[in-house]
């Protein structure tokens, strides 16, 4: 198989798919990149916000019950949706990239509605480009809320989402002064969101107008002047190539000739992410960085998705394992996001990935428990007490793609395609050994399946 | 019981033919020299959600605290008195008996400034003892064991008794580990699949980083849950009675862990239902019942086997509750709390300083006077015999209570 072509459903998409295996022509990365970018937003709650969630009323038990039945049941639907569209083959390139501004936007909110209102927004801009982006997700109102904007007012200014803009989203540590956050946070004041609507709304009473000095210029800056002068600064372009670097290239080395000239192209393409995310793929196919980083959990369950075009008929067990591998979507741990790479792996996490494809195609029961946070209101729906897992994978179709005319030759093709590089002589052997006692081809496929996604090269791509 | 020369000879017998055992054991000899070999335990439990501080160590003399809480508030006659301001909660009448014997130690007001009231926050800066506004990917139990031995294979010096890794074990090159128990852990890397994995890969053979570190961590941990289980199983069951709860059963194996005498010197066990924002009282008595009936069992048990003059006990929640209760009989999140540490040799049994003050509010909550991470830094330095200033981010005062 063309080893380009992998190592970019690899790394833009979340592994190959059986049709594709089968295809082994080249069709170019660009071509790929475009037949896989469809855009869907996800509706699971429809409708206005006033509508979907009415206002606590004060001594309403029953009422007040059931909008928080209400809002529990919206975040299964609302995390289960996503996670099903993730690995569609017309979409998964924009979605591999809304998860990836999922993280770096990192955002918590006690609201589904904004939630899903914010992901359709980082949606929507996740390849086009990262000034819109930016503008979009500084205007978002689970973010303003996140970040405490609605309490930045003139006359007590917080600085936290002024903070994190820069900090976190944009230019990087050192490349700015306390005293820039200060005016920065000043002329964000006044951006705020409606509360009953969910939608963004300048609050002029409580913006401060007068003078502010930002990054040397001093002038009567608005917030929109603050984000365009923060893209103004190459820094910002140097951040972002870095950041896809290490999530598309390689997360332990970099290479600093490349990313100077990732970084510029980028700037002076006004900030296109497709075109840097292709760019990307090329240095990263080019340098042979396949296999040199490690899955997250969401990559590693919707990779096993993919591979095996399996689904799950229980929809908590996606809910749990999340839990279980410590990667819930739209609850990262904080305003950094989630762990990268060697993060992920310790001695139990890597047991119970290694375990997780044998659980997902036996349908068996896992032996890990995860972690109850105590927070009563997240519990609940993420602590599935039955956790006998319920997957179905069409083992007769994978057996007439996979099939090859020696058991060494489908032995030699499944590898191929599940892992990202070769594994050991003496791993593949014991593989072959363990599927060759099957009487029938699905067996055979399914057991070779099984033993190359546990093995510790699978967390890889 | 095994000495563990005479375990090491052992297992490099029974693991003759792998590359990667003997990687493993010449860690454990380098251990021997440094500074984890004081002798020393550290046990920390978590209450997970928010203990409600007030609650349980009662001001049982301040009207204020009465007025805040009309149907909360354990009346006078019924809190157990400790000392003229302050008692314990009728549940803690086993907690009463390890402070009657001087085993422990009441610091109030503990907390950090702009406290967050997120629980998944505010345990995140717990756990990585990070400011409010600053974030860390690795904890303070993880930075210790980066700091005392880098580069040897010491994640079972810190255990974490859960099926999955919490942060603050999590250490830029060392993680410890998580367990339930030493048993399961055995029996997942017993498989003939795994066993497989580790004795035809040697390490030494794979190059790519990545790879590398996967299959380092896999033989680690088949080589210290080998360990762990071969020394506790070595151990004569326990005479203790403990209670039949979760909590109880998870000191339980920290007990048999530590009179076995592996060279762990930080578990981590977490105890949830603390978030009692609803009809609180039945539900926080039997927290607090189980959580003092079980630790009491745990300090017998380690009397018991001589291994008490060597454990110290922290307790600690990420925040407390409101001062006020709320109007669905519970209390919502709040701030500054009270922490426990039970030893044999408390320096200051009792409470080492003020109660807290109910006239000096911050919107409804309590304002904390000592940072937690004091506490971490005592117990680094004067505990565990760490350098703390390589650990904890800015330098706290060292508290007067080991």
């Amino acid at each position: 198989m063309e080893q380009r072509y992998k190592h970019f459903f690899n790394r833009a998409a979340f592994g190959m798919y059986p049709q594709t295996a089968k295809a082994s022509r080249d069709e170019g990365i660009p071509n790929l990149l475009k037949a896989a970018s469809g855009q869907k937003d996800i509706q699971v709650l429809a409708g206005e916000l006033e509508n979907i969630y009415p206002a606590k009323i004060k001594g309403d038990r029953e009422k007040n019950k059931e909008r928080k039945a209400n809002i529990k049941a919206s975040w299964i639907l609302l995390n289960t949706g996503w996670i099903n569209q993730m690995n569609e083959p017309s979409l998964v390139v924009r979605e591999k990239m809304t998860l990836f501004w999922h993280d770096h936007f990192a955002c918590r909110t006690k609201n589904p509605y904004l939630a899903q209102q914010q992901n359709n927004t980082i949606r929507q801009h996740a390849l086009g480009s990262f000034s819109d982006l930016l503008a979009a997700v500084s205007k978002d109102p689970a973010m303003l809320q996140f970040l405490n904007n609605q309490q930045n007012r003139k006359d007590s200014p917080n600085e936290n989402f002024a903070r994190e803009v820069m900090e976190l989203f944009t230019l990087g540590r050192g490349e700015y002064t306390e005293q820039d956050i200060k005016n920065a946070a000043r002329a964000f004041t006044g951006w705020g969101f409606n509360q009953r609507t969910g939608q963004f709304v300048f609050r002029k009473n409580v913006h401060d107008p007068s003078t502010k000095t930002f990054r040397g210029k001093t002038g009567n800056f608005s917030g929109d002047d603050i984000i365009s002068m923060i893209l103004e600064d190459p820094a910002t372009a140097k951040f972002i190539t870095l950041k896809m670097w290490h999530c598309f290239v390689n997360p332990k080395q970099t290479v600093p000739e490349s990313i100077h000239e990732l970084s510029h192209s980028f700037y002076s393409s006004g900030y296109n992410i497709s075109a840097l995310l292709e760019n990307i793929l090329k240095i990263s196919s080019e340098r042979n960085m396949t296999g040199s980083r490690i899955k997250s959990p969401v990559e590693l369950i919707t990779g096993i998705r993919v591979h095996t075009t399996g689904q799950f008929k229980n929809e908590a067990n996606v809910l749990f394992l999340q839990k279980v591998l410590g990667q819930v979507l739209f609850q990262p741990p904080n305003v950094g996001g989630w762990p990268t790479d060697e993060e992920w792996i310790d001695s139990a996490s890597l047991a119970l990935r290694m375990s997780l494809p044998a659980l997902l195609l036996n349908d068996s029961e896992t032996e890990f428990d995860a972690k109850d946070d105590g927070d009563v209101n997240s519990v609940n729906y993420l602590l599935d007490r039955n956790r006998k897992i319920s997957f179905s994978v069409d083992w007769n179709n994978l057996s007439n793609i996979f099939m090859k005319a020696t058991a060494k030759r489908t032995i030699e093709t499944i590898e191929d395609y599940l892992l990202a590089k070769p594994a050991s002589a003496a791993n593949r052997k014991s593989i072959q050994n363990f599927a060759g006692k099957s009487t029938q081809d699905s067996e055979f496929v399914k057991k070779a399946f099984t033993g190359f996604m546990s093995l510790p090269d699978y967390q890889l791509n | 019981m095994k000495s563990r020369r005479t375990f090491l000879k052992q297992s490099a017998l029974t693991a003759a033919g792998t590359l990667l055992v003997p990687n493993f054991l010449k860690a454990l000899e380098i251990q021997s020299q440094d500074t984890f070999a004081n002798g020393k335990t550290l046990v920390i439990i978590q209450l997970s959600g928010g203990n409600d501080g007030l609650n349980t160590v009662i001001p049982f003399r301040n009207d204020l605290y009465y007025k805040y809480r009309p149907l909360l508030a354990i009346p006078g006659e019924k809190v157990i008195r400790a000392s003229d301001e302050l008692g314990f909660h009728p549940a803690l009448g086993k907690l009463n008996e390890l402070y009657a014997q001087g085993y422990l130690t009441v610091i109030n007001n503990v907390g950090y400034p702009n406290p967050d009231r997120s629980h998944f926050r505010s345990l995140d800066i717990w756990q990585s003892a990070s400011d409010s506004d600053e974030y860390l990917s690795t904890g303070w139990i993880g930075r210790y064991l980066d700091s005392s031995c880098s580069g040897c294979h010491v994640g079972h010096h810190a255990i974490e008794i859960d099926d999955t890794l919490g942060l603050a074990l999590k250490g830029e090159s060392i993680k410890g580990m998580a367990m339930t128990n030493p048993g399961k852990l055995y029996k997942i890397m017993r498989r003939p699949f795994i066993r497989k994995l580790n004795s035809e890969n040697p390490l030494d053979r794979i190059h790519d980083p990545s790879l590398h570190y996967l299959y380092k961590t896999l033989a680690e941990t088949a080589s210290s849950a080998d360990y762990i289980y071969d020394r506790s199983n070595a151990r004569v069951a326990t005479a203790t009675t403990y209670p039949a709860n979760e909590l109880a059963g998870r000191l339980k194996t920290v007990a048999n862990m530590i009179a076995s005498g592996i060279e762990t010197k930080v578990y981590y066990v977490s105890f949830s239902g603390f978030d009692t924002h609803a009809r609180q009282a039945g539900q926080h008595e039997r927290q607090l019942s189980t959580y003092a009936d079980s630790v009491h069992a745990f300090v017998t048990d380690l009397i018991k086997c001589n291994r008490f003059n060597d454990v110290l006990i922290m307790t600690f929640s990420e925040f407390g509750r409101r001062v006020a209760q709320n109007a669905s009989g519970g209390t919502d999140h709040g701030t500054a709390n009270n922490l426990f540490l039970i030893g044999k040799n408390m320096k200051r049994p009792g409470f080492l300083n003020e109660t807290p003050d109910l006239h000096k509010l911050d919107s409804g909550d309590l304002l904390y006077t000592v940072d937690f991470r004091s506490v971490y830094a005592t117990l680094l330095r004067q505990w565990l015999g760490a350098d703390e200033t390589k650990i904890l981010p800015g330098s706290f005062q060292q508290l007067d209570f080991i």
